[in-house]
């Protein structure tokens, strides 16, 4: 799937205009504070209802704007298909996601594109707070598997409706012997996403490991310490939990970090090193996506600077997986031309609108 | 402006659950269109189903008689029970044909979210048709979500210690999913795989 058209509505300061892309490669140019961070944040919103620089979705809407809309055409294997993801602010909120003119819901939404963005913001990853952390996981989880998005659904239901619960049994408004039951569930729901963080927390290692040697990178001996909160024997911890009104253990409070040389790696690693330890795991993630679905990709790569090593970055994006479509920003001359190495479309960004591209051989 | 009466019909019409401000005003302007006899009728038939219609004693089914049809069919098993969250749950299971036995609706599914403990469903009901004797199995259908499936827990919970195989539907039913939407053929493999639990 490749993204050949994108109209962003209410998107921070993004013009309205209905934007075209080059099938592999758009290089989005121009000054700081002008809106090119903004665009590949849209694309990541289209395919994601997210943002990857904040988990606040409120800041994403243009100022006094009550909604923001992003569409798009993917076309893959020449068929087209138009997607498009509507969000409301204030105390509605509502989301509206449709394919081919079509309301779906969300996980069928989420995989239609595939998408996957470095930017600074992702250093969260390291050395953020650990819900961050659980995110990173989860979000490679539901790219190779899209069925993991409706068990983590699912776990956080059983967890609110369990926490609901210790919180009326805490006031006496029911019977502690209710727990059963949901105690039931909580640890079959947990078990699930406990073994499947496990197992890709140890994939990208390894694939981290594999690319890392290949590029010759000195920072070979990232670990990821992946460790769950395993449920415990909830018969044994009830009085305690009915006491915090809130269930102590489970997935909700698994922790991951990140060593190099036995150290954390936020502590130990320059702010340069952080960003290229983070932009190979960002490839890690891809490559695993590749082997599982050999489907093409959005791959985001936001404000490329002076921080990265350019030599290795350059490798990196000839040796993508084939088909992948890149979308670059840097504020930068010199740096768009090192990306730049194939065929590809340079996108001028000028306070909010694509004032002009040009396609380069 | 829409007149006083327009606006008060598709007002009422819009408290319908899957009814949005569009559908409402539309079947209030359609209502308007068709003659008088056809609009009495609609109101008879709604005022009926509220004075004629009441909850079963034995198993809370929707009926107008009591005890309800399949509660009072000679031909029906009735030492075999199907919990369901809601009367209208038991067309889905009865579409099947192949169920013979008799019903018990929960009236809801335990909630701690929404407030709904095991008191406000019909749990109580259930254990005392069991512990009146003559039930084997007791087959729960409750719907295979978070909610649904807590209940069912809790339900295999209380019978544990009474005479009565406890089931549960095999479901190819989509997780997450509501009974209601389940078609012939998945809820009749669903009935047939059954497993205890
Ligand atoms: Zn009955």
């Amino acid at each position: 799937m490749i993204l050949s058209r994108l109209t962003p509505q209410n998107f921070r300061n993004l013009a309205s205009d209905e934007i075209a892309f080059h099938p592999t490669a758009n290089i989005v140019v121009g000054r700081n504070g002008q809106g090119k961070t903004n665009l590949l944040e849209a694309i990541y919103f289209l395919a994601t209802t997210k943002s990857f620089r904040t988990p606040r979705t409120a800041s994403i809407f243009r100022f006094d704007s009550p909604s923001v809309f992003v569409a798009g055409a993917l076309q893959r294997y020449g068929v087209e298909k138009t997607i498009s993801a509507a969000l409301e602010t204030g105390e509605t909120k509502r989301r509206v996601l449709m394919i081919n003119g079509e309301k779906v819901t969300l996980a069928a939404y989420l995989n239609a594109m595939s998408v996957f963005a470095y930017s600074a913001a992702r250093l969260e990853i390291l050395r953020g707070a650990p819900e961050e952390k659980r995110r990173f996981l989860d979000r490679g989880v539901a790219s190779v598997d899209p069925a993991y998005l409706e068990q983590l659904t699912r776990y956080t239901r059983v967890l609110k409706q369990r926490n609901a619960l210790l919180h009326a049994i805490s006031a006496g408004r029911e019977a502690p012997s209710q727990l059963n039951a949901w105690d039931d569930e909580l640890t079959r729901a947990a078990a699930v996403l406990h073994r499947a963080r496990a197992a890709y927390a140890a994939e990208v290692s390894k694939t981290y490991a594999e690319i890392v040697a290949e590029h010759g990178y000195h920072i070979r001996d990232l670990a990821i310490h992946y460790r769950p909160s395993l449920v415990a024997d909830l018969g044994q911890t009830r009085r305690a939990e009915i006491r915090a009104r809130v269930s102590l253990s489970g997935p909700q409070r698994d922790t991951i970090e990140f060593t190099t040389g036995g150290r954390p790696a936020q502590d130990v690693l320059s702010g340069g090193e952080q960003k290229m330890v983070v932009l190979f795991l960002k490839f890690a993630k891809l490559e695993l996506f590749r082997r599982r679905f050999d489907e093409p990709a959005v791959f985001l790569l936001d404000d490329v600077d002076a921080e990265l090593d350019l030599e290795i970055l350059q490798e990196l994006l000839v040796r993508l997986p084939p088909k992948t479509q890149v979308f670059a920003t840097s504020a930068k001359e010199r740096f768009v031309r090192a990306l730049a190495a194939g065929s590809h479309r340079r996108l001028i960004v000028e306070n909010g609108r694509v004032t002009a591209t040009e396609d380069l051989a | 402006m829409t007149a006083p009466p327009l606006a008060n019909l598709i007002n009422e019409l819009t408290k319908l659950p899957g009814v949005g401000g569009k559908s409402a005003s539309r079947l209030a302007y359609h209502i308007l269109k068709r003659p008088v006899a056809e609009a009495e009728s609609l109101a008879t038939a709604i005022l009926e189903v509220k004075s004629k219609i009441f909850r079963c004693s034995i198993c809370n089914n929707m009926t107008d008689v009591e005890p309800c049809a399949i509660c009072d069919d000679p031909r029906r098993d009735a030492s075999i029970i199907c919990v369901v969250e809601e009367a209208f749950n038991i067309a889905t299971i009865e579409q099947t044909r192949d169920f013979r036995g008799v019903f018990h609706v929960l009236l809801g599914a335990l909630s701690p979210l929404k407030g709904v403990g095991p008191q406000d469903i019909d749990v109580h009901g259930l254990v005392r048709r069991v512990q009146s004797g003559n039930v084997r199995e007791v087959i729960v259908a409750t719907n295979p979500n978070v909610e649904g499936e807590a209940t069912a827990l809790y339900i295999a919970q209380q019978l544990r210690t009474l005479d009565v195989k406890t089931t549960r539907l095999a479901f190819g039913l989509p997780v997450g999913g509501d009974l209601e939407y389940a078609d012939q053929v998945t809820m009749a493999k669903a009935l047939e795989g059954r497993r205890e639990i």
